[in-house]
């Protein structure tokens, strides 16, 4: 197993154009990080920076403390999971994860125990005579971090692995990565554009968005403390409610919005007295009963749970308010539903950052 | 690893590998076969090949092309079966030494009222290598493909008697 660093890692093409600005990153033995953002943000180019896939236009890439920044990726004893998968059509299952270890001449039988030694992790044994063609999507992904398995590399890298998956394997072969890295205990790199992937897998998330890292952190304290407006909208599903807000005394308030604050929420707003915030409000942190009214204009009930999209005050899409409540509602289009925020975020107007200190 | 820890990932190896031994030597019977009938048939002797035996030896040639490659494709998953239909042809092989290439190297023809020997030695010792080649690429595939299925077959009947 291995650690790894990023240290101000630059990627410019030669047009000039810049994916990834200074990206820094320390990975310790045996975790697993997540690179997460929207499409086009850098993560794909920054794995397959570390991956040896891409040049590295400034900056150093440390694997085990020694710098492979200039190291061709096949000997960076690295392997990478494709979203296509990369799997030979016309070879058995047998001989795909077998194939890395063949081209390098290791012992026909060692090759044999380490293929079915993976094979067994997998639960791909019974499957091991049949070609790629005849397994499923999520059983040919597995095939793939077979292959890699029995390289026994120092680092993995995932990129976006699971989005050919439709739904329901997604999960399922979710789940079986996450037994895969505690079985291995071995160090990871996964990209994803899903969030709910970054949050079920990752020990730390790293959220980026045009080339920058935005936060680093655990799923706990990106939910929880966003660094900035990008990572509150970004994690959370439904995304977090914004509002333009100035801070009054002990009220935030708005055209349509006097929302009280408590004395630590004061506290932590005490510089920025008359002036306008961004108030955010998780969907789940609103519950029913309080001075804050919402005009519904949909229901959606999923069960458990009941989403409830309206608008505070005025029909402007700055009102726009989603609601998750408890239990099965009823409402209905042009109801009016009271809710309270039990939980704030606060985010500086200017700078978009998070104003420490929210309750 | 042991010694018998070795032999037995050998043997189980066999389970997820293709015999390409036998395969390949399969196939390379029909390249040699190839060889030998382009040989065979450049002489300019008259009529003396036209006759049925010739014609039964080009039926023979395409049956035995056709034969042998479905046998290197049934060799290649341990069927035992394919590996004696390719001891059988093998010994074919050999047999038609004594027909086609002995008689014509024995028979001498009169053209153009000159005696003319049908088969001179050098063709006849080329005919011979290449379905002598063709016969034992045969009989080893077939041998080698007998002997792997068999242990194949044993390693089998061992892992289920573990299960049960």
């Amino acid at each position: 197993m291995a650690t790894l660093s990023l240290q101000h890692l630059d990627k410019i093409y030669d047009n000039k154009v810049q994916a990834v600005f200074d990206f820094n990153l320390d990975v310790k033995d045996g975790e697993l990080i997540v690179l997460v953002g929207p499409s086009g943000c850098g993560k794909s180019t920054t794995l397959r920076m570390v991956a040896g896939l891409e040049d590295i236009s400034t900056g150093h890439l440390l694997l085990d403390g020694k710098d492979i920044t200039q190291t061709p990726a096949k000997d960076r004893d690295m392997a990478m999971v494709f979203q296509n998968y990369a799997l030979y059509g016309h070879m058995t299952i047998y001989e795909n994860m077998a194939f890395s270890l063949t081209l390098r001449k290791e012992n026909p039988n060692v090759i044999h125990k380490k293929v079915l030694a993976a094979a067994e992790i997998l639960g791909l044994t019974e499957q091991l005579n049949k070609k790629p063609a005849q397994l499923s999507g999520g059983q040919r992904q597995r095939v793939a971090m077979g292959r890699s398995i029995v390289r026994n590399p120092k680092v993995f890298l995932f990129d976006e692995p699971l989005s050919n998956l439709d739904a329901k394997l997604r999960g399922a072969t979710r789940r079986e990565i996450l037994l895969l890295h505690k079985r291995l205990n071995a160090t990871m790199l996964y990209v994803t554009h899903d969030q709910t992937e970054a949050l079920t897998l990752a020990d730390r998330i790293v959220c980026m968005s045009m080339g920058h890292v935005q936060q680093v952190g655990t799923p706990l304290e990106l939910y929880d403390t966003p660094a900035n407006l990008f990572v509150a909208s970004f994690i959370g599903l439904p995304p977090m409610n914004f509002f333009d807000v100035t801070v009054g005394n002990g009220v935030l308030t708005s055209d349509v919005l006097n929302v009280p604050l408590t004395a630590e929420e004061q506290h932590a707003l005490r510089a920025y007295a008359g002036k306008q915030i961004v108030l955010g409000v998780r969907p789940e942190d609103i519950v029913e009963q309080g001075q804050v009214l919402v005009n519904v204009f949909s229901n959606e009930n999923l069960g458990m749970n009941t989403l409830v999209h309206g608008h505070i005050g005025s029909n402007d899409p700055s009102h726009k308010i989603t609601c998750k409540l408890r239990g099965w509602c009823d409402y209905k289009a042009g109801d009016e539903v009271p809710v309270t925020f039990v939980r704030k975020h606060f985010f500086d107007k200017e700078t978009t950052n998070a104003i420490r200190g929210e309750a | 690893m042991s010694m018998n820890e070795e032999q037995f990932i050998k043997r189980d190896r066999m389970r997820f590998t293709k015999n390409t031994l036998s395969s390949s030597l399969a196939l390379l019977a029909i390249l040699f076969n190839v060889f030998y009938f382009v040989s065979i048939y450049k002489s300019d002797v008259g009529s003396y090949y036209y006759n049925i035996l010739i014609g039964a030896s080009v039926l023979y040639n395409l049956v035995f092309m056709l034969v042998v490659f479905l046998s290197s494709e049934g060799v290649k998953g341990y069927n035992i079966t394919f590996a004696y239909v390719l001891l059988a042809v093998g010994v074919l092989q050999i047999l038609r030494i004594f027909l086609l290439p002995l008689r014509a190297h024995a028979a001498v023809v009169t053209i153009n009222q000159q005696e003319t020997v049908v088969m001179q030695t050098a063709q006849f010792i080329r005919v011979v290598v290449y379905l002598s080649a063709s016969a034992v690429c045969c009989l080893v595939a077939g041998v080698a493909g007998i002997q792997k299925s068999r242990v194949l077959a044993a390693h089998m009947a061992t892992l289920e008697q573990k299960v049960a």
